[in-house]
């Protein structure tokens, strides 16, 4: 059992699956969607197994290693330790859910689509285990052209644009990477005599002094950028809102839920450990960025009208906290910026899946055009309720101990710091739960206003009064269906066909009254939605509850790396 | 001197050899074969010509020998550039048959298969040149070949123009060549490459500065060069003589002639120049970059996919020169590969990776304009739906050329980088970052295109089997090639055995 590769076989599953379908006869409708969901499945299955058997401690384990062109010090060198476990079981997890999303809301050419979703999920699963820099980089850039074609070809209205941004800014930032891995290189070479690419030994490098201060301010920088891209951070953000916004729903769930954690692992992989002097000398830089980022993205998300944006630029705000939390210098926040990405995780995951529940029957993302749903399909309200509550940070969800612990960890490093963190919760609250009222609570389009209201605007009024008047006084609750008073009648919608593709207008629904949608003829979640759904919220619920699991699994890691910085700054 | 006969070593000879035999037979086979016979027999006759060549290439050890009173070079350089040449020939043929015999209105096969043997006969012997006159020779056999092959759409008016630019400019920059080569001759007393590095130590280690003379050659030498190479400013005649040229041609033009001008580049600037490194090294680096950045640069606004493809190659051209210029001398030359100079290397794996993945790009043009569309962008819209395979080919390419991984043209960057970088040449491992950062606009451009937009049916259903066999055989390589890197780069280093032979002769 020493030597079975599992790693490779979790990471190269879904490749396999990809090459499977591409070989599938073209006739058969089922097979490529049967093929990626076998894949993800076993993926999963085995990463459960990995987590199992995982020792909580500092090691990397599960290490496969083969040597493949020693003369530049590049071997295939795969290990975990239980950052990335936990991580990887998230991907696997969330490309699961994906592919169950996808398998009827992906109509034409599917064998595409799945294909693209398992290279994506491989490179996504390597990156996490990779052990050797260039391996690393492999896996990195191997994300990049699925995911760009994922975004372009079958998202919205904007994609294209979205997808080149997505894909220029990322490659950018990655190839500056390159730079630095190679400058790392050289500079362990030069000090030891050994070429290598392998981390470990990379890393045995800071106590052997074999990169100087400057060097370590400018290789840190290198590799910073390209996280700090990924992550997103302010000002690298830009190329985030358009890219979740005209991806297709299982893409933004992909990318929201585990893209963006790949600049948190690579900080703390790469940044952190290799380079403890320069992070030290950016850290005032990163954390002024990180608290702008956190309050930037929440003010912007507070005017977006389209909802998918609004999680968009929430999911900036969040992950400002992952970058502050990690180099703030102390177990908390170490431990709150991992919970939080995890937690970042379902929660932004669930709420693209709940955008995409409502937008696969309206075909529009525009807050304004929605209202009443909760009378609609109660389930899903109670679905996006738990979402939303958990990423405003409501304790007793996921959501909560993250951030919690990021703001206490802040407050030792800086109070002032700390008291602006604090204070972004309360913009969280607000933009997420005025868009919940503003969609799901309110009076749905073709609905009769609340008789027994004793708030209506005169315009409600009126129209009560038109419906059948006499009713007023607080005899009855006014009906919810439409059936019963005669005027308000739904127009007729072609609604509803939940196998479209979304190559619409972004708001070109299909509005009846007053630009609204309407919602009677829709129904509440249906099974497949509800699978996706209910793991995420099972998980948000679960670990916000009971957190420590998670923690006694990465903390070990953690304090080996804030040992190792210490050590070298000179604690 | 004693005029003793030395018989050649003709057992080194033979992949050059065959390919001379194959261009006799071709000319010969395409004045006596009946016409309906030409295409199936010319294309079997250059196939099986260069595949044995390849096969003689493989009978050759490693070791560094000489032959024909030192005209002839039997090092691991050669053998690596033997290797890339052939192959290039090889997927040029794949590529070009169907092209000339239906496309353009039928240009004669026979002369082009012939054209194309010696063209590729001139730029071995550039390979495999000991001396400054087997280099020149070689490079002006495969110039002149390449003259007419540009200029074989002959019906075409930018067919004519860009030949036309071509031979004008590529005959001033032999004569530049030549006069920079007399130079040299006249500081070093000989034309042996190896004989001139011992000379040019003689003379440097007697004074405190430079005899302008060699300088001046130096200069001269580098500036043919780099109009052979298409480095900027010395590119003037690529845009307009790879867009006039045949397809196929233009993706031979853009890979053989380029292997033949680095050829003897690394000969005569390490070889033959190697103890005046300090001098052109920077010349060399600086060249690199402005290369670099303007084939990028310009290729962004280009809208034909031809077009763009050249202005791609000048900027390849400036990754390669960025290879060369991080040459660093080893003194007292040691056998283990821990000191092994990497800049050679990496430009020789730079080369090989290019042949694939350009040829390849072209391929797919090539592809197309057999079914009945053309070259522009607008051509390729839309192209994943309505031909899924060939689109998927180009996206490889396209990757490749942009550096992704696993493809091997990210290979070849990463290696010219860890050469850079290995001698402190760190502004152009950025620059080449940057630039490739650049490229990929115009790269993605091209794959956005293809599954992005919204296309049209072809106009013409055609069978080309043998462009097919090539372009999967081009995929699979970019692939494959660099999971398998390291005999390659192995094949690759041994070329630094070769300044041993420099080095031991030191009075």
């Amino acid at each position: 059992m020493e030597n079975f590769p599992l790693l490779s076989l979790i990471a190269f599953l879904p490749a396999v699956g990809a090459v499977g379908i591409m070989f599938a006869p073209k006739a058969s409708s089922n097979l490529p969607r049967q093929i990626a969901l076998g894949s993800a499945l076993v993926s999963f299955a085995l990463s459960l197994v990995m987590l199992a058997a995982f020792d909580r401690d500092a090691t990397f384990q599960f290490t496969e290693r083969v040597e493949w062109l020693p003369d530049l010090g590049i071997s295939y060198f795969l290990g975990v330790d239980g950052i990335a476990v936990l991580l990887i079981v998230l991907t696997t997890l969330l490309s699961l859910i994906s592919i169950v999303w996808s398998w009827d809301t992906v109509k034409d050419r599917q064998r595409e689509y799945y294909i693209a979703m398992l290279l994506l999920e491989t490179g996504m699963i390597g990156v996490f285990m990779a052990l050797d820099l260039f391996i690393f980089y492999i896996f990195w850039e191997l994300m990049l052209i699925p995911m760009a074609l994922l975004i372009g070809v079958w998202g919205s209205s904007n994609r294209v644009y979205a997808a080149i941004k997505f894909f220029l800014y990322t490659l950018f930032g990655s190839l500056l990477m390159l730079v630095g891995i190679v400058a790392t290189y050289q500079a362990y070479y030069n000090q030891t005599g050994e070429r290598t690419l392998d981390i470990l030994r990379l890393q045995e490098g800071v106590a052997l002094g074999a990169y100087g201060s400057t060097f370590q301010f400018w290789v840190f920088a290198a590799f910073f950028i390209a996280f700090a891209v990924k992550v997103p951070m302010f000002p690298f953000h830009t190329w985030l809102p358009d890219a979740h916004v005209e991806a297709p729903t299982a893409a933004s769930v992909i990318l929201a839920a585990v893209m963006l954690k790949m600049g948190g692992y690579g900080l703390l992989r790469f940044n952190l450990p290799l380079f403890p002097e320069g992070s030290a000398d950016w850290t005032p830089v990163i954390v002024t960025l990180s608290i702008i980022g956190i309050i930037y993205g929440a003010l912007v998300a507070l005017v977006q009208p389209d909802m998918k944006k609004l999680v968009a630029y929430s999911s900036v705000s969040h992950m400002g906290f992952v970058t502050l939390g990690l180099f703030i210098g102390n177990l908390q926040g170490m431990d709150g910026a991992m919970l939080v990405m995890l937690a970042h995780g379902f929660n932004t995951g669930g709420l693209f899946l709940c955008i995409g529940v409502i937008y696969e029957r309206a075909h529009t993302r525009n807050i304004s055009a929605f209202g009443g749903i909760a009378s609609r399909m109660p389930k899903w309200a109670a679905y996006f309720m738990i979402f939303m509550f958990a990423s405003i940070g409501l304790p007793g969800l996921s959501g909560f101990v993250g951030e919690f612990l990021v703001a206490l960890g802040t407050w030792d490093y800086n109070p002032w710091a700390a008291l602006i963190t604090f204070s972004v919760v309360i913009f969280a609250a607000w933009y997420m739960m005025w868009m919940f009222q503003r969609v799901v609570f309110g009076r749905a389009s073709g609905e009769a206003p609340d008789v027994g209201d004793t708030q209506l605007l005169p315009s409600e009024r009126d129209e009560l009064a038109a419906l059948g008047g006499g009713h007023n006084e607080g005899a009855e609750h006014g009906t919810y269906d439409t059936g019963g008073h005669g005027g308000l009648q739904p127009r007729p919608v072609s609604g509803g066909d939940h196998g479209r593709v979304d190559h619409d207008e972004e708001t070109g629904g299909y509005p009846t009254h007053e630009g609204q949608i309407d919602s009677s003829k829709w129904a509440d979640l249906t099974l497949k939605e509800s699978l996706t759904l209910f793991p995420l919220a099972a998980l948000t619920i679960i670990f916000g509850i009971y957190p420590k699991p998670l923690l006694a699994i990465v903390e070990p890691s953690f304090q080996a790396i804030l040992e190792g910085a210490q050590r070298v700054v000179g604690n | 001197m004693s005029l003793e006969l030395i018989v050649p070593d003709f057992g080194l000879v033979w992949p050059q050899f065959v390919v001379f035999l194959t261009a006799i037979v071709l000319s010969l086979a395409d004045a006596f074969l009946p016409k309906h016979l030409h295409y199936r027999w010319l294309t079997a006759i250059s196939l099986v010509g260069y595949s044995l060549g390849l096969l003689l290439l493989f009978g050759q050890n490693g070791e560094d020998r000489s032959t024909f009173y030192g005209l002839f070079r039997a090092d691991g350089l050669t053998i690596f550039l033997t290797l890339v040449i052939l192959a290039a020939a090889i997927l040029t043929v794949f590529i070009s048959a169907s092209y000339i015999e239906h496309l353009e209105g039928r240009m004669p096969i026979g002369e082009f298969y012939t054209l194309l043997a010696f063209a590729v006969l001139g730029a071995l012997l550039t390979a495999s040149a000991g001396d400054l006159v087997m280099l020149f020779v070689g490079i002006e056999l495969s110039s002149l070949a390449t003259y007419i092959l540009t200029a074989f759409a002959k019906r075409r008016v930018t067919a004519l123009e860009g030949a036309l630019k071509y031979f004008l400019l590529g005959i001033f920059a032999s004569a530049i060549l030549l006069y920079g080569m007399a130079w040299v001759y006249g500081s070093s007393g000989t034309t042996d490459l190896d004989e001139i590095a011992v000379q040019i130590q003689g003379v440097i280690a007697g004074q405190d500065n430079l005899d302008a003379s060699l300088l001046l050659g130096l200069l001269l030498v580098i500036v043919g060069l780099g109009f052979k190479m298409a480095a900027v400013p010395f590119h003037f005649w690529t845009p307009d003589a790879y867009d006039g040229a045949p397809t196929p041609v233009t993706g031979f033009m853009s890979v053989v002639p380029k292997a033949a001008a680095f050829a003897a580049a690394v000969r005569i600037l390490i070889q033959g120049l190697g103890p005046l490194r300090d001098d052109w090294v920077q010349v060399i680096a600086i060249l690199a970059l402005v290369t670099m950045v303007f084939g990028n640069i310009v290729a962004v606004s280009q809208r034909n996919v031809k077009r763009m493809l050249a202005y791609s190659s000048i900027a390849h051209t400036g990754y390669m020169l960025a290879g060369l210029a991080a040459y660093r001398a080893q003194e007292g030359f040691g056998t283990g590969d821990g000191d092994a100079n990497q800049g050679v290397s990496s430009v020789l794996y730079y080369l090989l990776a290019y042949t694939f993945m350009n040829i390849g790009a072209f391929a797919i043009v090539v592809w197309i304009q057999h079914r009945g569309r053309g070259m522009e962008l607008e051509d390729f819209n839309g192209l994943a739906s309505v031909h899924p395979l060939p689109a998927a080919a180009m996206t490889v390419f396209m990757i490749s050329l942009m550096g992704i991984p696993p493809t091997i043209g990210f290979y070849g960057k990463y290696y010219v980088i860890v050469a850079l970088i290995d001698t402190d040449l760190l502004w152009l491992a950025l620059a080449i970052v940057l630039m490739s950062a650049v490229s990929a606009f115009f790269y993605l451009r091209v794959v956005a295109t293809m599954y992005f937009s919204e296309g049209q049916a072809s106009r013409t259903q055609v069978q080309t089997p043998l462009l097919n066999v090539g372009i999967a055989a081009m995929v699979i390589a970019v692939f494959a090639l660099g999971l398998f890197s390291t005999p390659i780069i192995d094949l690759a280093d041994t070329w630094n055995g070769a300044l041993t032979l420099a080095a031991q002769t030191t009075p």
